[in-house]
């Protein structure tokens, strides 16, 4: 089972492929990590993808490649490899929210 | 190993290969009372497939035999039997030789008094479908799990739903799981309804094959150390067929064989204690299942009502709808047979707008609904979104819907 910590929302797949996607928020980024269909149970693995929100109380997002986190859409074949790409992301995102906190006052600054 | 005690077939070590002191696991599990098992029990949080969800569901369900025929999507499901069977969980279990020799085999199992299951999809129901609805007028508790697949040409095996329509006016109870939780709980629940003795009849248990059985999802699960309570084929509107004790008879009443007026009248009233079973079977899934249907938002105007998948994609429109400020209704229908048109009624007497999406081309949820609603309920009623033969269903079709639906219905 997948880490439950910062779990904004768990959904079925929206795009109505079958399957289930968790979202996880920290501040404005997040994780979307999204579990379809396959033919064989050994298949079945994770896809997911680094997300910003445009929104602070729903679970409006755009994906984002533009983190050094992830520069495209990362694959995981277990729960537990993902799980600690997601304790990972935990941290990169609090101190991302930060670094971007601290941008325009510098700007404002110069 | 002895003989398995208290089995309707002897299983020993030694037939199974396995160590002397091997024991079935169904015979390392204590019995306990459904109500508890259903809304008492602590429960265990997975993630795991439709599939593995139904293993699960089977190995807590005392099953006495097995019967079936592979079919995609359902092999996975019945292979996971196999384990179970493996385990000691499934006393008996063997694959038939296709369809229509898998049912007629599990009615004379179900027959002979034993909790009896199989399980199938698309062609194959309707392969079977002869013998399936011979089950419910032979008052034959059997439980049958449906993975729902296209069934007509071009070949395909993606989900669709059209194949509940067919088993609609055969006198079994029919329940429509929404996800892989919904495949844990609803075949527990109906094999406790369906050997109930004002009851008496075949279940089936139906959900959208590949988008549940296929893909994980998170199931809540009892302790596997209980299992329901043993079918007793003594404690039935039709008793059991004494096998020991032979000749015995299929059809009890010789005169409902002749071609005669008593056979015709004899006939009839039959179907009318069959239909009249399914209507009393609605108190048991009332209990175990915690109602009939599930309602979200009940004061909203306007109103989703769905079964199967279609409630999780139904579910998310009704979240993103709240997110806009707009308080959209949700009716989910989890038993088709017996139809809840009581509960639906009371649900939906503010609506002003109710859609109605499906995974098939008929629509034969918004006919049930039209049929039950007429006349009773002052809402538009309108179908769709549909989708079939594999096709999906975004959430945003289901929003595009919604919005379309309001500005024809002011």
């Amino acid at each position: 089972m997948l880490i439950q910590d910062n779990l904004f929302l768990t959904r079925s797949n929206p795009s109505g492929n079958g399957g289930v996607q968790f979202l996880y928020r920290v501040k404005d980024y997040g994780l979307s990590a999204l579990s379809g269909p396959q033919e064989e149970i050994s298949m079945i693995h994770w896809e997911v993808e680094v997300i910003k929100f445009k929104d602070p109380k729903t679970a409006e997002f755009e994906i984002s490649h533009t983190t050094e986190l992830a520069d495209k859409t990362l694959k995981f074949y277990s729960d537990k490899s993902l799980n600690e790409f997601i304790q990972k992301a935990f941290q990169y995102f609090e101190e991302l929210d930060s670094l971007e906190k601290m941008l325009p006052n510098e700007s404002q600054q110069s | 190993m002895a003989n398995v005690k208290g089995s309707s077939v002897c299983r020993t070590a030694t037939d199974e290969g396995k160590p002397a002191d091997w024991v079935p696991g169904g015979e390392k599990q204590t019995v306990v009372d459904p109500m508890k098992m259903f809304h008492e029990l602590p429960r265990e949080k997975l993630f795991i497939t439709g599939s593995e969800a139904a293993r699960e569901s089977m190995r807590r369900a005392n099953i006495d035999i097995a019967i079936a025929y592979p079919i995609t999507p359902q092999s996975e499901s019945m292979q996971q039997a196999g384990y179970l069977y493996d385990e000691g969980y499934i006393k008996e279990y063997y694959r038939a030789e296709e369809e229509i020799g898998t049912f007629s085999a599990i009615s004379g199992a179900s027959r002979a008094g034993v909790r009896s299951l199989t399980a199938t999809s698309g062609p194959g129901l309707m392969r079977g479908m002869e013998a399936i609805s011979s089950w419910p007028g032979a008052r034959t508790p059997i439980i049958m799990l449906n993975m729902c697949r296209v069934i007509n040409t071009p070949l395909a095996i993606q989900p669709d739903n059209i194949e509940m329509s067919f088993m609609l006016n055969t006198g079994i109870l029919l329940l429509h799981a929404e996800n892989q939780q919904d495949f844990y709980d609803y075949p527990l629940a109906a094999i406790m309804a369906s050997e109930q003795v004002d009851v008496t009849l075949p279940a089936v248990v139906s959900v959208d094959g590949f988008f549940c059985t296929h893909a994980r999802g998170p199931v809540e699960v009892t302790p596997e150390e209980y299992k329901l309570p043993p079918r007793d084929g003594w404690r039935s509107a039709v008793p059991a067929m004494d096998n020991e004790n032979p000749p015995a008879r299929i059809s009890r009443d010789a005169p409902i064989q002749k071609s005669n007026f008593i056979s015709y009248h004899m006939h009839s009233s039959w179907q009318q204690e069959v239909f009249a079973a399914v209507e009393r079977s609605a108190k048991y899934f009332d209990k175990y299942l915690g109602g009939l249907i599930e309602v979200v938002n009940p004061d909203a105007e306007d109103f989703i009502i769905a079964s199967g998948c279609a409630v999780s994609q139904a579910r998310e429109a009704v979240r993103q709808e709240g997110e806009q400020g707009r308080t959209v209704g949700l009716v989910k229908v989890k038993s088709i047979r017996p139809f809840p048109t009581e509960q639906i009624l009371d649900a939906v007497k503010g609506a002003k707008r109710i859609l109605v999406p499906e995974f098939n081309q008929a629509g034969w949820l918004h006919k049930e609904l039209c049929a039950v609603l007429y006349g009773r309920c002052n809402a538009v009623i309108k179908d769709g979104p549909r989708v079939f033969g594999g096709m999906t269903m975004p959430t945003e079709m289901v929003l595009e819907w919604l919005a379309e639906f309001r500005k024809e219905v002011k």
